[in-house]
């Protein structure tokens, strides 16, 4: 392992010139400066440079023109923006659960004990992880198709009528499930592991107490597991917000049900490539950003006041 | 590695002593069966896959989706995907490599530094910079695309790789889950009697944390590789050549191609698109097989603390 | 895919020609070099003679596939000129890159594939290079009228045309046979006949509508005598898809077809859809010239049972077609070598070797003259098409195509969000009149937003 060669400062400087408060500043800054390089070039500059944006109008008669906040009025009133935000937070507050429970119940079942094969299962379960959204939305828009997709080979099969499940009303559901293969077994393993980090003592004593598998999975693994969940929450919670590829790739199979403005950053990414409002399709970025930060902040809050609580 | 194999020992401890008190009780079996259902969720859709990369086009839409067609034609499919368009598949797989082994690397490596600085080190400001980075995962990757190729332009490393690789290096993901990582795999009293032994700070880094991090490492590794290898939107937006292009991009051309179907001899097929998604996946899947009691141990402790 | 169920077949061009007068009439109002010289400065025309003998490098974008080899042609013919052929996405994803690569000011190409429809936007931001100042005028004679009129724009030469999409009916004799059926030459006859495939086979339909092809409703209204988009001046514009005689005609006749469940609203060029197509689910499709290419890579097992007719009629007394689909090649501004550019685009689209090529190799229906008037291309029998000489059909419905339609200078925008409005009463059965007023009261939002003034209504 080598190390950018900046990293050599602070640790040639003979360590009884500088105080060691200082020393050891100068240290953490250089460690985190690489890092930060990068974030302020990948993340930082594409931001501030899109925060600036919003407060432009560029015209294609006319030109460009400071807007001041117009670009946000607009997005506060904006119907479509807020149905495509209202439709991510119906998913957000269906799908996360279904698959968060799913993931947990796996988890327990793996960690049990009582389950044949653990690691097979353990690790097919997680290998949607792998694959890549393009791939999986290709695949599952293959396998939905109604007649002659998988779904239709087996309706027909058995007879019976399958439902469209890229009409209208399926297809949040559908998109849902696509979601749920990828991640599900990503937020296994990761409950998974903070299962296997419970101290065994406190099953022995539990054991030794009489207690049953679901009493110890209730009162001591979930418990133990509520860091764990928490973190996967939130980060389903950003993903959701950030919902693109699967119906990005769906809407071929299905346009009239999944517009330009299906999810917020569909809605973004069609203002600024099909109708060339760049500054418009950064205010909505900022703003659904903020919203983000916002909700899983307030998730965060909420479950930190529960905990007290109890 | 003194550390990662106390940790193995550790966990297999636990593991042997637990599946003691689970042998009393034995297994269960509507437990298991319930799992099969799971199993058969997880992968029915990637058998699907394979089965139908084994299909030559005639049978592709004639014969039924879970089960192989009348010739086994995956060989004939893989040799097709690889020679089509002059090997452009192999160049998107070279690419792909590329990008997944310098970005996710790089990734790593400034993920472990930075999460070993904010958890080990005390400076001004080290509290808000978490606060700052971790704020970053929420802004929508997707929208900002646009402002990131025009910055990108500006500095003229559209179409180069570069445009792929320096936000592939970044991922506040990978320097959270080490700054938690690190906090409790590098106990404060064996840098304190390193540095009294006069060792420099990047010294003890190098010697002494890197070790201790290394499942961390390796766990905010296999995650980067997966965020740049299955990567699609920011190289769509910052590549116009096909020369560059990673697989899933390159797979999203072909699909396009096939989509659209109006043109001469050129023309992807879904055979191939099937078999090249098929051929896409089957690198991650080695790795996270392989790197398995790495990346699993790493988690552990990643996950639960925050 | 996030971009328009697109190629050049997909996504129906338009011909600007009265574009040209009507600019022509208000130009010089706003923005000083508006009016660029019409007639090319001799040394400039000469540049573009010279440039083929001297050493260059061009950049060219382009989404058809195959047209390698043709470029190929090109360079060995003049070896001096390197040409990097890139396929830098289809329709609009090429455009935004396009767009945002001139603003950015680095990255675009030197040549450009630009369909018709998006051409107007690209002329009108002075992001093309009007080719009449290279001598590019010289070559109207060359191509079809249909082809030209779309390049034409604002007594300009923006592009040179490449290939075109007159509309013509790609029917299913077997079917039509079976059933006992004449192939419609009317409208009317066509909702009869429609009638008659459905009563056969509940699961059948005389054809499919695309709930997300803006651009094949836009020929179809094209093709009803429409006119619903107006360039009125460098920067004012009419929509009138509420009121136009020819969307109200178009309307009458789809609203009966998809009221009737004649009409099957169903996504185009997805694999439900292309296994529609060979099962027979669909009899009719119609589309551009260029369909047949897709018709036989796709569905070869079809063999021997298609054929072509002209276009239904509203009025049979007084013919009309449309164009959907079609590209022309553009210089970009920002190239290094525009000359070398320029003739680049003229040679690959209108040298006899090059059109010969475009056509046989890439698949694509020719624009100029030099292939539709030359008997060798008319008259060759298709097998495909059991021995029909298609061609004659094709050629003829190029003749007959309307030349007043005119696209906006943002209609790559108002497409795209025709999925959003007309879209969804074609996929769900909703009043297709109301969802037209919605998809023009979007786009006079956003015209306006753009800082164009709109006329509407009325």
């Amino acid at each position: 392992m080598t190390a950018p060669a900046g990293l050599a400062g602070p640790v040639t400087a003979p360590p009884g010139l500088a105080r060691p408060v200082l020393r050891l500043r100068v240290a953490g800054y250089a460690f985190f400066l690489p890092f930060f390089v990068v974030f302020l070039v990948a993340v930082v500059a594409p931001l501030a440079y899109a925060i600036y944006l919003s407060f432009f109008q560029e015209r294609m008669i006319g030109g460009t023109v400071f807007a001041g906040l117009a670009n946000y009025t607009r997005a506060i009133g904006d119907a479509l923006f807020g149905a495509g935000l209202l439709r991510v937070a119906l998913f957000l507050v269906v799908q996360v659960p279904v698959m968060l429970l799913i993931a947990l119940g796996c988890a327990l079942a793996i960690d049990s004990g009582r389950l044949r094969w653990p690691s097979l299962f353990r690790i097919t379960i997680f290998m949607p992880y792998a694959v890549p959204a393009v791939v999986s939305a290709l695949m599952w828009g293959y396998m939905y198709g109604d007649q002659f997709g998988l779904v239709g080979q087996i309706g027909k099969a058995v007879g019976v009528a399958v439902p469209d499940l890229l009409s209208r009303s399926w297809m949040l559901s559908s998109i849902g499930n696509m979601v749920t293969w990828e991640f599900v077994g990503y937020n296994m393993i990761i409950l998974y592991a903070a299962l296997r980090s419970v101290p065994t003592e406190l099953y022995e004593a539990a054991e030794m107490d009489g207690a049953g598998a679901i009493r110890i999975a209730w009162s001591i693994k979930l418990p133990a597991l509520r860091p764990a969940l928490l973190v996967a929450t939130i980060f389903s919670i950003i993903g959701s917000f950030q919902l693109f590829n699967e119906p990005n790739i769906l809407q071929k199979l299905a346009p009239a049900v999944i517009g330009t403005s299906y999810t917020p950053n569909m809605y973004a990414y069609n203002l600024a490539f099909n109708g060339q409002q760049i500054n418009y399709s950064a205010t909505v970025a900022v703003v659904l950003g903020v919203v983000t930060i916002v909700v899983a902040y307030a998730v965060q809050i909420i479950t930190a006041r529960r905990e007290q609580t109890l | 590695m003194t550390a990662v194999a106390e940790a193995n020992r550790t966990t297999s401890g636990q593991a042997a002593h637990r599946s003691t008190t689970a042998r009393r009780r034995g297994k269960s079996p509507t437990l298991t069966v319930i799992m099969l259902v799971m199993f058969a969720y997880a992968v029915l859709p990637l058998f699907w896959l394979l089965a139908n990369a084994s299909k030559n086009g005639g049978d592709l839409f004639s014969t039924f989706g879970l089960w192989f067609g009348g010739d086994f034609h995956l060989f004939a499919n893989i040799g097709e995907t690889l020679s089509y368009n002059h090997g452009i598949f192999v160049r998107w797989f070279g690419n792909t490599v590329l990008y997944s082994v310098v970005g996710a690397g790089g990734a790593a490596l400034l993920a472990t530094l930075g999460g070993y600085a904010l958890a080990k080190y005390e400076f001004p400001g080290r509290k808000l910079l978490f606060a700052v980075v971790l704020g970053g995962i929420s802004i929508p990757g997707t929208a900002l695309a646009v402002p990131t190729y025009l910055l990108f332009s500006r500095v003229g490393i559209v179409d180069t790789p570069w445009a792929v690789l320096i936000p592939a290096l970044c991922s506040p993901f990978g320097l959270y889950l080490m700054r938690v990582y690190a906090a409790d795999a590098v106990p404060d009293s064996i840098l304190e009697s390193a540095r009294i032994d006069g060792a420099g700070e990047f010294r003890i880094f190098r010697t002494i944390a890197l070790r201790l991090l290394a499942p961390g490492f390796v766990t905010v590794l296999l995650f980067a590789l997966v965020a740049t290898w299955n990567n699609y939107f920011l190289p769509l937006i910052v590549l116009n050549s096909p020369d560059w292009f990673p697989l899933t991009v390159g797979l999203n051309q072909w699909n396009a191609q096939a989509n659209s179907g109006t043109s001469g001899a050129g023309d992807a097929t879904y055979t191939l698109i099937l078999t090249g998604s098929l051929l896409s996946i089957v690198p991650l899947i080695i790795a996270f097989l392989g790197l398995q009691r790495f990346w699993q141990s790493g988690l552990a402790t990643g996950s639960v603390k925050q | 895919m996030k971009n328009l169920p697109s190629r050049r077949g997909v996504i129906p061009a338009g011909i600007a020609a009265a574009l040209s007068l009507a600019l022509a009439a208000c130009g010089g109002g706003s923005g000083g070099g508006a009016a660029a010289p019409s007639a090319a400065a001799p040394s400039a025309t000469a540049a573009v003679q010279d440039a083929l003998s001297k050493p260059a490098e061009l950049t060219f974008w382009t989404w058809v596939t195959g047209i390698e080899k043709t470029v190929a042609r090109f360079t060995t013919k003049y070896p001096n000129i390197k040409v990097n052929v890139v396929n830098a996405g289809q329709s609009a994803d090429q455009y935004t890159k396009l767009q945002t690569a001139i603003k950015a000011g680095s990255g675009a190409p030197d040549v450009a594939q630009i369909e018709y429809f998006a051409l107007p936007q690209f002329a009108l931001a002075k992001q093309v290079v009007n080719l009449a100042d290279y001598g590019a005028a010289s070559l109207k004679d060359k191509f079809a009228d249909s082809a030209w009129g779309q390049v034409a724009i604002n007594g300009g030469v923006y592009g040179v045309p490449q290939d075109t999409g007159p509309m013509a009916m790609f029917y299913r004799k077997d079917i039509f046979d079976k059933l006992k059926i004449k192939p419609p030459a009317t409208w009317a006859e066509f909702v009869d006949a429609a009638k008659k495939i459905k009563a056969a086979d509940s699961g059948s339909f005389i054809t499919s509508i695309d709930p997300g092809d803006a651009g094949g409703v836009d020929s179809l209204i094209w093709q009803a005598g429409g006119a619903p988009f107006k360039t009125t001046g460098e920067s004012s514009v009419s929509v009138k898809l509420d009121s136009d005689p020819g969307v109200k005609q178009w309307v009458g006749t789809m609203s009966t077809l998809l009221g009737e469940k004649l009409v099957d609203p169903q996504p185009g060029w997805t694999d439900e859809w292309w296994k529609g197509m060979g099962s027979g689910k669909y009899a009719v499709w119609l589309t551009g010239a260029w369909a047949p290419n897709g018709i036989i890579n796709s569905i070869p097992k079809t063999s021997g049972k298609w054929a072509v007719a002209p276009m239904p009629q509203y009025d049979a007394a007084k013919p009309m077609n449309a164009e959907n689909g079609g590209s022309s090649v553009a210089v970009i501004p920002q190239s290094k070598n525009i000359p070398a550019a320029v003739a680049f685009a003229q040679w690959l689209n209108s040298d006899p070797e090059a059109v010969k090529s475009l056509n046989t190799e890439a698949g694509l229906f020719p624009a100029t003259k030099v292939l539709l008037d030359d008997p060798a291309f008319r008259d060759a029998p298709q097998a495909f098409f059991g021995g029909q000489k298609i061609n004659q059909v094709l050629a003829d419905a190029s003749a007959a195509v309307r030349p007043d339609w005119q696209y906006l200078p943002f209609q790559v925008y108002a497409n795209s969000i025709f999925k959003d409005t007309v879209g969804q009463a074609i996929d769900g059965g909703g009043d297709l009149s109301a969802a037209l007023k919605t998809w023009q009261d979007r786009i006079s939002a956003f015209g306006t937003e753009q800082g164009f003034t709109l006329t509407s209504g009325g």
